[in-house]
């Protein structure tokens, strides 16, 4: 047992004053007040991000789905001449690639970012700033992506962009370079909201919320958030070596070069099938948070599905296969990853019948949001049934790419994820908006869509099963798919019937109407709590909570909160601040003040996006003057807003609690999502370990001949002056906790011609034996690596740089350093990626025979 | 045990002293046990590949069978241990009506254990879906 404080014995509340209430609720207000007029596009609050997020994620899915009833349009009548073939395979790879890049992973955001903080009882998440950054990179990376339809030049490879179709610029035009580029942007916006996301969840939480009390919603943000940061970055990596290949010849994907296409398949779908399951979650959490509250009693088995989404997210790891089953793997590889295709229903399973055991004990009260959620099961379960059916290889290998699988992947999705989050729309639209939906029209919206579904969908398993491949423009009447595919396609009209239905009662105009009264579904979660009309500040005073359903368990929870009862009901101080939590038990640890307002973070993702978008038509010079203008916005944002050492060093939080107003090290979110980010980092890396392993495995002439190989006293050499400036960044932290200023910015200072004669070797010994990445798969992994290193090693310098002008104008001191700790962090993660750096390139090959 | 990461300012830390997500062992046994079954799979997986890549289109895997198999058994020997750790430090429970909501460490940690042991189970039935394949083919 630790030294716990007791929060169910702190003093009571002072009496209720209704002067002081009003002062208290003034200040806070103008704290968490919005900007005015069109300055409201600085905003960073939640509420306004998350709205935004959830709009313009609406907003690429009804554009995604316009595609996709051209397409059906198309396929109508055989022989069908409405739309050019090159036109359809746009439409057909901008369609996969919107829904979901645009649409299905930012929605998952878009709602965390909203109903998160609330259901934590929190007032906002812990960077509102990185959140804003986050939102207006996937604004900017959306539109460029999805805007190049309209000149012609959209990406027509399919969404998953097989190389070497698309690795050969002679078959791929402008296209591929904007998907690259364009979605490695919004990878970054994912990555962004994951950390914002985990750390929320970690850190965030309200006062004694522990994790055996931690809503399931909060469960399944973690683990998605958590398979975000390793799904995504292996697909990182592969879009650097495509990119790479594609712009500057080097050799990855080509054959005739000592590469190999089937590499991209690996990094894509070891990216793309967690993927499936990072849209499904959280989509199947909205449901574990409303069933509940239809059914009037808290969850059965709540702990079963912690459980399932725990499981699901590892099992999800290992399938990434089962996309390739016709590559001409070895049997036995297959059967591995058919066996855990097989085994992740298992998991997902657990959780359906734990929804079906809810409803089973209670009664059901009936509703537009349960009669989503209810199709949404009966979808996803015939769509599941038919995944473990293509999970079987011999099966597999007739179906596949046909639209057997198309129909598949549709019962899942829209099952899975789809339906489930129209059920959310319908549930917390009286949240967002305060307004109640017209039901009569949501259960229209639900029968069009269920129906308009099922009827373009289900006949999809039949053409493919008549041999109807995927991608194809059009067909021939006498191949006898022209009834189904007519069936199909008036379907698909049905189904967006139904969501104009959904749009129209979502979007309508309510101005008028009487506000919602609070808590109008009788919840148990603590979003319900917020007053009506809503505040921006989230919540009145922060509660301390002891139960799974607060508003149920804790009896008048709602009226000591908006009295201003519980914690920092007052800011004094016109900050905006929040309670940071300890990850297992909640015990509050410090008040973090977060940014306001800013227009700093839209600086740095407008001059990011215009990185990206030049980069694309190879206009380097300007690319680079942006490039320098996204790190001078940052490091403006950083320094004005980050680790600022507070006015006095604790704060009464109220109820006899007073907090430290500063913390540092692993106590600080910051600390947290740089260890985050950094975890993520390493999956990338991670992803370019396993793509040398690949070609070494795939190819057996890889390794050179010794005379080939890269110095390895140049390498030894390399790695030790890399290890010395990470020693150094380390010794400055000591020195500078110390009290000796000085000799820490020199050391910090000093760090940087250490790492850069270190990485100075590291290219020296490639270049003096001769390797050219544009001549062989080996040259080309191992520059790869090298300027792997080199580029982190520039961030680094950029961090040392502005770490020791931190410390030069004293803001990071030997009392308050959080800066040059998170510093040190990201250091201790370079060590590591040169360390294995060093083993790839001297030690295997040594290993293998081939070295000096 | 403190680390550098561990240092406040002087002046005033929080009240009580916060648990150490490491030290007091509270966190990993969630993720321990699905870790172990990742790494079967992969070491499976790769074993199979480069086996089968290094030995020919046809060759023989009676004898990376054994070690699958091996791997298999070590893997579900470690697993049945941090299940045992879950039900002995943490007081898991296989219960399906959990109702672990007493809000306190303890109350804390017997939920952990509990989910710790479900996530167990599902691992080792995990294992054996892979572990199968490995008995069945004779060849690559």
């Amino acid at each position: 047992m630790t030294d716990e404080i007791d929060l169910s014995r702190l003093p009571p509340p002072e009496p209720y004053d209704q002067a002081r209430d009003k002062a208290q609720r003034k200040r806070l207000m103008d704290a968490w007040r919005e900007p005015p007029g069109w300055k409201i596009i600085s905003a960073v609050n939640n509420s306004h991000i998350g709205k935004w997020y959830l709009l313009t994620s609406f907003a690429f899915f009804t554009f995604a789905g316009i595609l996709a009833l051209m397409m059906r349009a198309q396929l109508a009548v055989p022989g069908n001449d409405l739309l050019s073939q090159q036109l359809y395979n746009q439409l057909f790879t901008l369609h996969g690639t919107a829904m979901m890049f645009l649409f299905a992973v930012p929605i998952f955001e878009a709602v965390a970012i909203l109903i998160l903080p609330e259901i934590l009882g929190a007032r906002d998440l812990p960077f509102p700033r990185l959140s804003a950054f986050g939102f207006w990179c996937f604004v900017i990376g959306g539109i460029f992506v999805s805007g190049s339809i309209f000149f012609g030049v959209a990406p027509d490879g399919g969404w998953f962009m097989y190389t070497p179709l698309s690795s050969d610029p002679a078959y791929s035009g402008l296209g591929t370079d904007i998907w690259l580029l364009g979605l490695s942007f919004i990878e970054v916006s994912s990555i962004a909201a994951a950390v914002e996301l985990i750390v929320g969840v970690l850190k965030s939480r309200p006062p004694g919320m522990r994790l055996n009390l931690m809503p399931l919603y909060c469960w399944y943000v973690l683990v998605v958030a958590g398979m975000i940061l390793f799904a995504f970055p292996p697909l990182i990596a592969g879009d650097l070596l495509l990119e790479m290949e594609r712009a500057f010849g080097w050799a990855f994907f080509d054959p005739d070069r000592g590469g190999d296409p089937l590499l991209w398949q690996h990094l894509f779908w070891i990216f793309g099938h967690p993927e499936v399951y990072i849209i499904f979650l959280p989509s199947i959490a909205l449901i574990a948070t409303m069933l509940p509250t239809f059914a009037g009693r808290p969850m059965v088995g709540h702990s079963w599905i912690v459980l399932s989404a725990v499981g699901v997210a590892f099992l999800s790891f290992g399938l990434w296969v089962h996309h390739m089953f016709t590559t001409g793997l070895p049997e036995i590889s297959l059967s591995f990853f058919s066996a855990a295709s097989e085994a992740v229903a298992v998991p997902t399973g657990i959780q359906i019948f734990c929804f079906i055991a809810t409803m089973l004990v209670s009664k059901v009260r009936p509703s537009v949001p349960m009669l989503f959620a209810g199709g949404a099961l009966a979808i996803f379960v015939f769509g599941g049934l038919t995944g473990v059916m293509v999970a079987l290889v011999p099966f597999d290998w007739q179906a596949h790419d046909s639209y057997f699988v198309v129909a598949h992947l549709h019962y899942t999705l829209i099952g899975g994820m789809l339906f489930p989050l129209f059920a959310g729309i319908y549930y917390w639209y009286p949240f967002v908006t305060q307004k109640t939906f017209n039901a009569r029209a949501g259960r229209w919206s639900f029968w069009l869509m269920f129906g308009g579904f099922n009827v373009a969908f289900l006949p999809m398993h039949w053409t493919g099963i008549m041999g109807m491949p995927r991608r194809v423009w059009t067909y021939d009447l006498s191949d006898g798919w022209a009834v189904l595919n007519m069936v199909s396609t008036i379907g698909a009209f049905i189904f967006a019937a139904g969501f104009a239905v959904l749009a129209l009662n979502v979007l309508w105009p309510r101005g008028k109407a009487p506000l919602v009264e609070r808590n109008l579904w009788n919840a148990g979660t603590m979003e319900w709590a917020a007053e009506v009309p809503d505040k921006p500040w989230g919540v009145r005073s922060i509660p301390y909570i002891h139960t799974r359903y607060p508003l149920w368990e804790q009896d008048g929870l709602i009226g000591e909160i908006d009295r201003g009862e519980w914690f920092l009901p007052d800011a004094e101080e016109g900050k905006r601040e929040l309670i940071v939590t300890d990850i297992l038990d909640a015990r509050p640890l410090f008040v973090q003040r977060v940014g306001g307002p800013s227009f700093l973070t839209l600086g740095s993702a407008f001059c990011l996006g215009a990185v990206f978008i030049l980069a694309t038509f190879h206009l380097w010079t300007i690319t680079l003057i942006f490039g320098a203008g996204f790190v001078g916005f940052t490091l403006w944002w950083l320094w004005t807003g980050t680790s600022l050492i507070p006015e006095r060093p604790e704060k009464y939080a109220g109820r006899g609690l007073t907090l430290p107003t500063y913390a540092q090290g692993n106590r600080s979110p910051g600390w947290w999502a740089v260890f985050i980010t950094m975890t993520g980092d390493m999956t990338a890396f991670m992803g370019l370990v396993f793509s040398y392993f690949f070609y070494w495995t795939a190819l057996p002439d890889f390794l050179p001949s010794a005379a080939h190989l890269p110095g390895f006293g140049w390498l030894l050499l390399g790695l030790a002056l890399l290890i010395g400036a990470w020693a150094m960044t380390t010794a400055s932290r000591e020195t500078l906790g110390h009290g000796r200023r000085r000799l820490s910015m020199a050391l910090l200072i000093g760090a940087l011609p250490v790492g850069a004669l270190g990485i100075g070797a590291w290219g020296w010994s490639a270049y003096a034996k001769g390797l050219d990445p544009t001549v062989q798969s080996f040259d080309a992994m191992v520059w790869m690596l090298i300027l792997w290193m080199g580029l982190h090693l520039l961030l680094n310098w950029v961090m040392h740089l502005y770490v020791a002008a931190r410390v030069k104008f004293g803001h990071c001191t030997p009392e308050y350093r959080a800066d040059l700790m998170n510093l040190t962090l990201f250091s201790h993660f370079l060590a590591l990626t040169a360390v294995t750096i060093f083993a790839l390139l001297a030690l295997f090959p040594l290993m293998m025979g081939v070295g000096p | 045990m403190r680390h550098g990461s561990d240092e406040q300012p002087r002046h005033f830390t929080a009240p009580g002293d916060a648990p150490r997500v490491i030290d007091q062992g509270s966190v990993w046994i969630l993720v321990a046990a699905p870790s172990i079954w990742a790494a079967h799979f992969l070491l499976s997986y790769w074993l199979a590949a480069i086996w089968c890549a290094k030995s020919g289109p046809m060759a023989s895997l009676v004898e990376p069978r054994w070690i699958i198999v091996a791997l298999g058994l070590i893997s579900a020997a470690l697993i049945t241990w941090l299940g045992w750790i879950a039900v002995r430090r943490y007081g898991g429970v296989f219960v399906i009506f959990e109702e672990i909501t007493e809000s306190s460490e303890r109350g804390r940690d017997r939920f952990i254990g509990h989910v710790a042991l479900l996530l167990c189970v599902l691992s080792v039935v995990a294992i054996g879906f892979t572990v199968i394949p490995g008995l069945v083919f004779a060849t690559c």
